[in-house]
């Protein structure tokens, strides 16, 4: 198990260097912009501590990447379309992935026979929550089993530090603002 | 000499050598094998079979004695074409567990020949040796066999060992160590999630590792809104200053209640919490009361009901907080509280906060 608290320390360190740059790149953003930039810059930080090299930090670069570039892109153009393309961006994947879903199961209850022994009915319940678990996961459809196993151990050791972290900051900064 | 052709004879009595069954023809041979000492059962050479042709017999009882003489592999040449066939596309990798089979099988006399035979280490003998043994082979023989021959051919595979009582396949071998370095990690899971430890089984825990990651994920979500909204500008310099010696110092492990997500909650507890950070600070990091007393000096025009709490309650509020705090996690979360390390958890912000004022101040 590592340090957690080392984790926590290079954790903030790059995602208050990331939260400058981009402070430095945009004024005045509004809530939910920030809200974005604070949470991108979080993966990012989150995915780059440690040299370990997982297919959920490979694959969370990816998703921020392209996410900052879009943003990017929009930049130039008015506030209004651009909170859309934001909001289109983060949200356009789900309701895709449940359209899916919904017709494998259609399919799935024309074509095959319904086993009643316990044993497949257990088996399909793993099979439906290790498919869950890996839409929960960055980048898991890439994964087998065993991996998606090691994945999620990681994933949830750096998002509790990154839960941490997050929650120190947040209290620390509202006991600041009740003092000025 | 007669003797030998006397025997052929007893041999030919039932017919044409084609029409002896197997099981005669192996008779016949063991019969062959027991009387005759002088003959060495190797070491039949072509030289006595022309011996015997050169005796003037008949042609065709010539031809039988020499079939008959032969040695077993040739003599075998005799047997329809079907079990020659049949013998063709056997494993030649039998040889290997010739030694199981032989084990395997009933009838010594069998035995005893194959066991002459090893030396020759002809095929097609022992193909046929199969071929009629195969009512008495095992699965279990079988299965070795394979096993041998895989380990044989793929020496750079992991090695396992099947256990008494499970099936060697080399399938099954493999599923067996897949699902096993699961199974092996999933007991870190368990470790990790919190309540994990009661469930036994596949389902139930991944159930659980996904509520879990869900509810962290959401976690995130809200603090990162949470900070948006607290921040105007986004600038945590103060922050970074406060928090370089917040980290330094020991950092506790906390258990992640998920009342958290609760934006209420927090309002309410924001007081309880300084509350509960001085109580702390006191009761852990020892500052000395002059300290405080500039806090207040400071924090006097904006804020005069904090630092009357904060002296107030400086001696209780270790105590206070813990069990309200303990009260309301108990409502909303099954998670163990280690109740010592949240009142300390919310106290190092604080102590950045009183040196962030005194520089303020002394600025």
């Amino acid at each position: 198990m590592r340090n957690l608290s080392s984790l926590k320390k290079e954790f903030l360190r790059k995602w208050i260097k990331g939260l400058r740059k981009y402070n430095s790149q945009k004024k005045n953003m509004n809530l939910l912009e920030r809200k974005k930039a604070i949470k991108l810059s979080a993966d990012l930080a989150m995915a780059s501590t440690k040299d370990k090299t997982t297919l959920w930090r490979k694959a969370l670069f990816a998703n921020t990447s392209t996410k900052i570039d879009d943003e990017q892109d929009m930049s130039t153009t008015s506030s209004t379309p651009q909170k859309k393309v934001i909001r289109k961006n983060s949200t356009n994947s789900y309701p895709l992935r449940k359209r899916i879903t919904g017709r494998r199961k259609i399919l799935r209850r024309n074509h095959t026979k319904e086993r009643v022994e316990a044993s497949f009915i257990a088996m399909r319940l793993v099979k439906k929550r290790t498919r869950k678990l890996k839409s929960l996961l960055p980048g898991g459809k890439f994964m087998d089993d065993s991996c998606l196993v090691d994945e999620t151990l990681d994933y949830i050791e750096s998002l509790k530090a990154q839960v941490e972290v997050m929650r120190c900051l947040v209290t620390s900064s509202e006991l600041f603002i009740n003092q000025p | 000499m007669l003797h030998c052709l006397n025997t052929s004879s007893n041999l030919v009595g039932g017919g044409n050598i084609s029409d002896m069954t197997v099981l005669e023809r192996q008779r016949a041979r063991i019969k062959f094998q027991n009387e005759p000492q002088q003959f060495s059962g190797n070491g039949f050479s072509s030289s006595h079979q022309q011996q015997f042709m050169m005796l003037g017999c008949d042609s065709a009882l010539g031809e039988i004695v020499t079939n008959s003489m032969k040695p077993d592999p040739d003599y075998e040449n005799g047997f329809d074409e079907e079990t020659v066939k049949k013998r063709k596309t056997d494993n030649k990798v039998d040889l290997n567990s010739k030694d199981k089979r032989i084990k395997v099988c009933v009838e010594e006399g069998e035995s005893k020949i194959i066991e002459q035979r090893k030396g020759q280490k002809n095929t097609k003998f022992n193909n046929g040796n199969k071929n009629k043994r195969e009512n008495c082979e095992d699965s279990n023989s079988k299965e070795n066999s394979k096993g041998s021959e895989i380990q044989n051919q793929k020496p750079d595979y992991i090695h396992v060992r099947a256990r008494r009582g499970q099936a060697t396949d080399s399938h099954s071998l493999a599923e067996r160590v897949r699902r096993e370095k699961i199974s092996e990690r999933m007991k870190y899971l368990q470790d990790l999630v919190p309540g994990c430890n009661k469930i036994a089984g596949k389902a139930g825990m991944l159930d659980e590792i996904i509520n879990y990651v869900q509810s962290l994920q959401r976690q995130v979500e809200f603090l990162s809104m949470k900070l948006a909204a607290v921040n105007p500008r986004l600038d945590f310099n103060i922050d970074e200053l406060f928090a370089k010696e917040v980290f330094t110092q020991n950092f506790p492990t906390t258990g992640i209640p998920s009342e958290m997500t609760n934006p209420a909650y927090l309002q309410f507890n924001s007081a309880q919490q300084l509350v509960s950070c001085c109580g702390g600070l006191i009761n852990n990091m020892g500052i000395i009361p002059p300290e405080i007393g500039l806090c207040r000096n400071i924090n006097a025009p904006t804020s005069a009901s904090l630092p009357e709490i904060f002296l107030d309650s400086s001696v209780f509020t270790h105590i206070l907080p813990s069990s309200t705090w303990e009260g309301n996690f108990q409502n909303l979360h099954n998670v163990d509280f280690d109740q010592a390390r949240s009142i300390s958890f919310p106290s190092q912000p604080f102590t950045g906060m009183v040196e962030a004022s005194n520089m303020k101040m002394e600025m």
